[in-house]
């Protein structure tokens, strides 16, 4: 049976019903109670905290193609900064905004590399968290995890992730991953596929004083723990293994630089059901808090 | 710079002329192939020059390749190079104790040639830097042993046998490496695997210069002196071995110093996770999260030590071990890799997770690769060494008798 209470409290509930709550990275309405914006996918959790915690979370994405390592990127970066070892510290503000951490660590422990991320945004991990600078304000920002391919079928057809669009329109500044090993090997299709990310960028927001000209892109090349000499100078590396983004980042962009990074130390393969698993023989980052350090920086400018 | 070669001068040149010819060839080779842009038979050339060089100087007098003959005939260049130079015995041992070098000295062939008060000194520091590890059982655990349930990792495990060893207190140091270096451990080509000859021209410091990758003009910077030697791969740490009279440990050998297992009424061995025992001690150990993101000394931190008093098992840097990567694996978990990995174990300074540092955790690297973690350090066998050989065989007739 129901208390006279709670009927007032249902009533109060479906007033709110009649209140459209516009989704942080879309603006789309949705209800009240939505767990995902009905629209683009993104956690209404994060429209929440922003009104009842008074902040506006800056955004900053990871893009680059399928198998580049953003999420084994994100989830590392996640879990180094949130022990607080360096100048940076990173609060999660929001149980799912611990999801990505809490994956990637689990397969990286155990010597594997998470599972691919879907291509359904309902199905992506968001973070939201505050990063604590010593002697300077904290900033919040929100970092998604987003899906390589689904990415790559954004900027060849539009609109067919509105989350992406909406997102990269609204971003500060953005980590471009690129595969390194790929790179190496001489594969020019690395290079197309980060030369189209920036391309889509320049084109989302185009005007020179307010786009993506004039923000903060990260270039970090991943996997560089195998091939060493990436980490000596990846300016150099960029110039000599993906020369049309070197020449495209000159032109376009004011505000960039090259990073090197690794999380694995060796890789192999195990043979499985399915086939061949690239597998990472031991986990020991490197050049991963780096490139996010400079991007912060230049964000809270 | 012309030089009119006649017989008289042949004769009189303190190396014999095929010797000399072979010396020239090296230069003239490579301006060849300056000259001529033919790279690859330039190299070639300059090779075979240095090939004969070392087995002219060296290669007479060794015979097969393992690590005993090989130090054995180090040992017996030097004394022919000091009879040459009319050098004192007395100095020449000197130079090597000076050098490390005590473990050729107390090689069983060598050792008999020795002043007892020299034996005494040499033996003095095999037991203020090596550790006595006593033979006996291990167990060697596969990969993903933490992934199995009790019976099946009983029916994976397997118990090998090791024979008694010494093993290096701590890991080989920059200064330690830079004696090596500065004794032309580099152009001795004997203390080289035949194989790698080609690539030993290839393993140059910062400034191009023959020694460890992150070393600058053929030394490492005064602040890294007594940390553990870092840019070296698989080939340089077993050819200081054997400069050293010694070996790199093999997996059995190298578990067995840290995890000291116990065996008691029959029940399988018990070992420990890591040196002091079974829990991640960071304040014991330089894992990430436990200090700065580099090597630090090698001296620093005493109270994480085996309890044979083997120091810095795990962490600082990952150890090259003789043995290949995967060898415990089940067949049906191996790992395959573009080219045949040697295992290294340990963990380093930027080991991430607890559970990729213990003694147990074998991880794997290209034989080539000269990584800024990875390091090593020696073993001896009872067997190489006089007294140890002496008194086991002593052992062996009063149990006979």
């Amino acid at each position: 049976m129901r208390a006279t209470g709670q009927l007032e409290l249902d009533s109060y509930r479906l007033a709110q019903y009649t209140v459209s709550c516009p989704c942080y990275i879309c603006g789309g309405g949705n209800n009240f109670d939505a767990e995902l914006c009905r629209h683009c996918y993104a956690p209404m959790a994060l429209v929440h905290q922003a009104n009842s915690q008074k902040i506006h979370p800056r955004m900053v994405a990871a893009i680059g193609s399928s198998g580049a390592g953003k999420t084994v990127y994100l989830g590392m970066l996640a879990d180094m900064l949130s022990k607080g070892r360096d100048d940076l510290q990173l609060l999660a503000r929001g149980a799912f905004s611990i999801g990505l951490q809490e994956r990637t660590m689990a397969a990286l422990a155990r010597c594997e590399f998470p599972a691919k991320t879907p291509n359904e945004p309902d199905r992506w991990n968001w973070v939201h968290c505050q990063i604590l600078r010593k002697k300077l304000k904290p900033v919040e920002l929100i970092l998604p995890d987003l899906a390589g391919e689904a990415l790559l079928e954004e900027i060849d057809h539009p609109n067919t992730y509105p989350v992406i669009r909406a997102f990269l329109g609204k971003c500060s500044g953005v980590l471009v991953l690129i595969d390194a090993l790929r790179c190496q090997a001489g594969e020019a299709d690395e290079d197309f596929r980060a030369m189209k990310l920036l391309s889509y960028l320049c084109e989302l927001q185009a005007d020179k004083k307010t786009g993506w000209a004039s923000k903060a892109v990260a270039l970090v090349f991943t996997k560089a723990d195998q091939c060493d000499h990436c980490f000596d100078d990846p300016q150099q590396f960029a110039r000599r293994h993906t020369p049309g983004l070197y020449v495209q980042c000159r032109e376009r962009l004011k505000r960039h630089a090259f990073f090197a990074a690794g999380v694995a130390g060796a890789c192999g393969y195990r043979l499985e059901g399915r086939g061949r698993v690239h597998v990472p023989l031991r986990i020991e980052p490197r050049g991963v808090v780096e490139p996010f350090h400079w991007l912060l920086e230049e964000v809270a400018r | 710079m012309s030089v009119a070669l006649n017989s008289k001068i042949l004769h009189n040149l303190p190396v014999s002329w095929p010797t000399w010819a072979a010396g020239a060839s090296v230069p003239a080779c490579l301006a060849l192939a300056w000259q001529s842009e033919q790279w690859a038979a330039g190299a070639s050339g300059a090779v075979a020059g240095l090939g004969y060089l070392a087995w002219n100087r060296y290669g007479r007098k060794s015979g097969a390749n393992g690590s005993s003959t090989d130090a054995t005939a180090s040992f017996t260049s030097l004394m022919a190079a000091a009879e040459r130079d009319a050098e004192p015995e007395g100095d020449l041992v000197q130079k090597m104790l000076a050098a490390g070098r005590y473990s050729l000295l107390l090689r069983p062939q060598i050792a008999n040639n020795l002043q007892p008060d020299q034996l005494y000194a040499a033996e003095q520091a095999l037991d203020a830097n090596m550790s006595c590890v006593p033979g006996g059982p291990v167990i060697m655990r596969p990969r993903r042993f933490e992934d199995m349930d009790e019976d099946e990792l009983a029916r994976n495990e397997r118990t090998v046998d090791v024979d008694g060893y010494f093993l290096d207190r701590y890991p080989v140091t920059n200064e330690a490496y830079l004696r090596f270096v500065q004794d032309g451990g580099y152009e001795q080509m004997n203390l080289w695997d035949a194989t790698i000859w080609p690539a030993v021209l290839g393993f140059v410091d910062s400034s191009g210069l023959s020694g460890p990758r992150y070393w600058k003009h053929g030394h490492p910077t005064d602040e890294k002196r007594q940390h553990p030697v870092v840019g070296i791969c698989w080939y340089e740490a077993a050819a200081y071995a054997r400069w050293a009279g010694k070996r790199l440990a093999t997996d059995p050998e190298w578990v067995k110093a840290g995890a000291w297992p116990v065996v008691a009424d029959g029940a399988p061995p018990q070992q420990r996770r890591y040196p002091w025992g079974d829990a991640l001690d960071r304040s014991l150990v330089h894992v990430w999260g436990s200090g700065r993101d580099d090597t630090t000394s090698t001296f620093g931190r005493p109270l994480g030590a085996s309890v044979g008093g083997v120091q810095e098992l795990v962490g600082n840097v990952w150890e090259w071990t003789s043995t290949s990567f995967g060898v415990w694996d089940l067949a049906n978990l191996k790992i395959e890799t573009a080219t045949p990995m040697r295992s290294i174990r340990g963990g380093a300074f930027d080991t991430y997770f607890d559970s990729q540092c213990h003694l147990h955790f074998q991880s794997g690297e290209s034989p080539l690769a000269r990584k800024h973690n990875i390091g090593f350090r020696c073993a001896v066998g009872f067997c190489d060494v006089a007294s140890y050989q002496n008194s086991s065989e002593t052992e062996e007739q009063e149990a006979a008798a």
